[in-house]
């Protein structure tokens, strides 16, 4: 079996890997979400390391979770979200029978694979193939080797995946692009919002992006603040910028009539 | 310095790869890539015209290769990826058939600039005024094509496939053009991006595992080939035993969602109603094919010898498959849903083939598969041309009277769909008779029990066929200007061969089946 400190090592980060996938499935931002599938991708490149297999650990971590992960996250960030997901159930009783019947098929998958036992001949292998040529050009012998027939056909579905992209979400400009006078006349003409929108709350402790602006009669400016924002949920609350700079008009003016009181009193 | 030269590795031999046996794959493989060169350099009016040329010329050149090279190079090459063998020269030939017919289908423009089926910019929003703009400025997304020969591709690459590495690359470079190209409908294109999603995700659902199910078998044979995965079968392998049946249950799983089995179905009707026709009609045909290609072979060459295992629960999904298609067919209202439908009860008469375990079923499946792809894309491309307001036609009322306003397309149709039910001297029949006949043979009871329920649901079926055929030519037209477009030589092509295949696969099947029959030892 496994040496001690491998065992450790399993016992350690193993619930770290499940809880990182259990937090891809359950999390409810698309962010935290790729954090949870990031973590699972480090540990499990971690195992990989300890087991021997140091070219796919060091990918694993570089190109899944480094790269594709980090690459993903940005994405996400960039996009932005403006809709939030319909979390209706459109089939009754769904979720229950998906519960039912994953639990049933874990604990299939479960009672036939627990019962192997797996010993340590390929532990035993892949050590004494890392002796005999090294890690890397063991696996690089496979790739352009034995398997060079599936590596090459593995650009076919890179360069399906690109085109698919460039099908799907490449949206040429048809027609020329509206220029900064097309814009202000088309402002103009609507009749709204003729100085533009209002810019975010701007307070005697605070300023940012994600705070409304109030109107004249003190209720928040939807306006002001980003749609994409307002549609993740962010948008934060002026009250107690609001609070605070009254608090700060009170001690102003209770400091002016301090001083009025005593030029009373000099005179 | 010498002592790190020693403990270098011995000097990198590269596989021997023998071009003449994969020369078609690589045939098709360099004309898709010349297609998305074609893509960005082509001026847009002529890429249309370049795209059907170049790769209706590269499928005929790959099939002439196969036919005159690659039949005398049998044996496994590269390395032990790719296996060229009977069946798999017997498929590629048929893939590459179904895929010329599969493209002059597409490549039909009624007329316009650009092909009829296809959006005029996938990026576009439905029905917004930049969809209009791109159709009047004459975009088109001629990148069908070269997306279709990745997936032709991947479908010659799934039947020869050797190991389970390169069979679920091979899944996975057929799936991803058809998820794809299943979200570019022209018209209800709503229905064609939700379509189109549904196939991704449960694509990749089903992809997860296939995958799932290859690692539980490298792990109990330590190898990935199929052949090496039979012999440990058949030496027992002690503590590992354990990993054999989830391993098989899995990549089944995965093989069966392709093929549209029950449980694994519910893709079925919502991808081929919302793909464009051609492209159900290729995808239904073609898919298939490569799908029990694959089946075939991993039961055949690699688990055979433990079919005494799961052999009963592949015959329950058969039995599921056959009597859910067939009476789910009865209900619909859409004539591509009650294609769809019909194609899942064909995936179980051909899993019943497939059961029989001897040559005489491979040939029977194989010889199936190409009567039922014949006629599907001839279907599908008739579906295409009846139209109804500017888009197709699809609601059975919406048929009624058809035979009266264009008898010649509903006698075609009416002639398919007789092939579908399996009606003497069509091919359904003789493909029906040679796919039952094995199960009977070689099936023992089960095979027994899945024939008798294959008849009655075929009989079901039936009902269903003879029903439009009823509606088509003895029913009052609606009120609807429900009319048939003309086809253009390409598309009039694909249903004449369609047809023709129909009725000469019924009447003398002898040189098929011959053929069927001669090549269908796999190379172990």
């Amino acid at each position: 079996m496994t040496s001690g400190g491998e065992a450790i090592l399993f016992w350690v980060l193993a619930p770290m890997a499940v809880a990182g996938s259990l937090g891809l499935v359950f999390a409810r931002k698309a962010v935290h979400a790729a954090l949870g599938m990031a973590l699972t991708m480090i540990v499990l490149g971690v195992f990989y390391l300890a087991q021997g297999a140091d070219f796919l650990g060091v990918i694993q971590i570089f190109v899944y979770t480094g790269a594709v992960m980090m690459l993903f996250l940005f994405v996400v960030m960039l996009v932005g979200v403006d809709s939030s997901d319909s979390i209706v159930e459109t089939l009754k009783g769904q979720r229950a029978a998906t519960v039912v019947l994953s639990l049933g098929l874990g604990v299939l998958l479960a009672g036939a694979l627990g019962r192997v036992t797996i010993g340590d001949a390929p532990a035993d292998k892949v050590h004494a193939l890392n002796a005999q040529n090294g890690n890397v050009s063991g696996v690089a012998e496979l790739i352009f080797g034995r398997y060079v027939w599936v590596f090459e056909a593995t650009s076919a579905l890179l360069i399906t995946a690109a085109l698919a992209a460039m099908v799907l979400a490449h949206r040429e400009r048809l027609g020329s692009r509206p220029s900064q006078r097309a814009w202000s006349e088309r402002r103009i003409r609507s009749g709204e919002n003729l100085a533009g929108l209002p810019v975010p709350g701007v307070y005697a402790r605070h300023n940012a992006v994600d705070t409304p602006a109030l109107l004249p009669d003190g209720s928040p400016s939807e306006l002001s603040v980003s749609r994409v924002l307002t549609a993740r949920d962010q948008v934060g609350n002026a009250t107690p910028w609001v609070e605070a700079e009254r608090e700060i008009e009170r001690d102003v003016s209770q400091d002016r009539d301090r001083d009025d009181a005593a030029k009373e009193d000099r005179a | 310095m010498t002592a790190a030269l020693t403990a270098l590795p011995t000097a990198f031999e590269a596989v021997k790869v023998d071009y003449a046996a994969v020369g078609p794959m690589l045939v098709v493989v360099a004309a898709a890539l010349i297609g998305v060169l074609v893509e960005a350099f082509a001026p847009r009016l002529l890429r249309h015209t370049i795209q059907v040329v170049l790769t209706l010329t590269a499928l005929v050149v790959a099939f002439v290769v196969l036919v005159l090279v690659s039949v005398d190079h049998h044996g496994v090459t590269v390395g032990g990826s790719i296996v060229i063998d009977g069946p798999a020269l017997f498929m590629q030939g048929s893939l590459l058939i179904f895929a010329v017919l599969g493209i002059l289908t597409m490549s039909e423009r009624f007329g316009g600039r650009s092909a009829d089926a296809f959006t005029p910019m996938g990026a576009a929003t439905p029905g917004s005024p930049a969809e209009a703009a791109a159709d009047r400025a004459g975009y088109a997304t001629s990148e069908a094509f070269p997306l279709t020969m990745f997936a032709v591709f991947g479908m010659l690459m799934f039947v020869s496939a050797n190991d389970l590495i390169t069979m679920f690359v091979a899944l996975e470079v057929l799936s991803l053009p058809l998820y794809v190209l299943t979200g570019l409908a022209r018209r209800r294109r709503l229905l064609s991006q939700e379509a189109s999603l549904k196939y991704f995700l449960l694509g990749a659902f089903s992809s997860a595992f296939f995958l799932f199910g290859a690692a539980l078998l490298y792990g109990y044979a330590g190898s990935s080939d199929l052949s090496k995965i039979a012999s440990a079968i058949t030496t027992a392998n002690g503590d590992l035993e354990g990993l054999l049946l989830p391993g098989v249950v899995l990549t089944l799983v995965g093989l069966l969602f392709k093929i549209g089995a029950v449980p694994f179905h519910s893709w079925t009707p919502d991808a081929y109603q919302g793909a464009p026709s051609p492209v159900t009609g290729f995808m239904a045909a073609a898919t298939k094919l490569a799908a029990f290609g694959a089946i075939l072979r991993l039961a055949y060459v690699g688990l055979e010898a433990s079919r005494l295992e799961w052999r009963l629960g592949v015959a329950a999904i058969a039995v599921l498959t056959m009597v859910v298609g067939a009476v789910l067919s009865v209900t619909q209202t859409d004539i591509k849903r009650l294609l769809a439908y019909s194609s899942v009860a064909h995936a179980g008469f051909i899993l019943v083939g497939v059961l029989a375990f001897d040559r005489t079923g491979v040939s029977g499946v194989m010889f199936y598969l190409v009567a039922y792809g014949l006629a599907t894309i001839a279907a599908f491309a008739i579906v295409a041309l009846v139209r109804s307001g500017g888009s197709e036609a699809t609601h059975l009322s919406q048929w009624a009277g058809l035979g009266r306003k264009h008898p010649v397309l509903a006698g075609i149709f009416a002639l398919l769909l007789l092939a579908f039910a399996g009606i003497p001297l069509t091919s359904g029949f003789t493909a029906k008779f040679a796919a039952f006949a094995p199960a009977i043979a070689h099936g023992g009871l089960a095979g027994v029990v899945m024939v008798v329920v294959g008849v009655l649901a075929s009989a079901v079926t039936a009902f269903v066929y003879f029903r439009l055929i009823v509606l088509m030519y003895f029913t009052e037209p609606t009120g609807d200007d429900v009319a048939a477009l003309t086809p253009s030589i390409a598309s009039t092509i694909a249903i004449t061969v369609g047809a023709l295949g129909t009725v000469i696969l019924g009447i003398v099947p002898g040189p098929i089946l011959d053929l069927a029959g001669r090549v269908s030892q796999f190379i172990q």
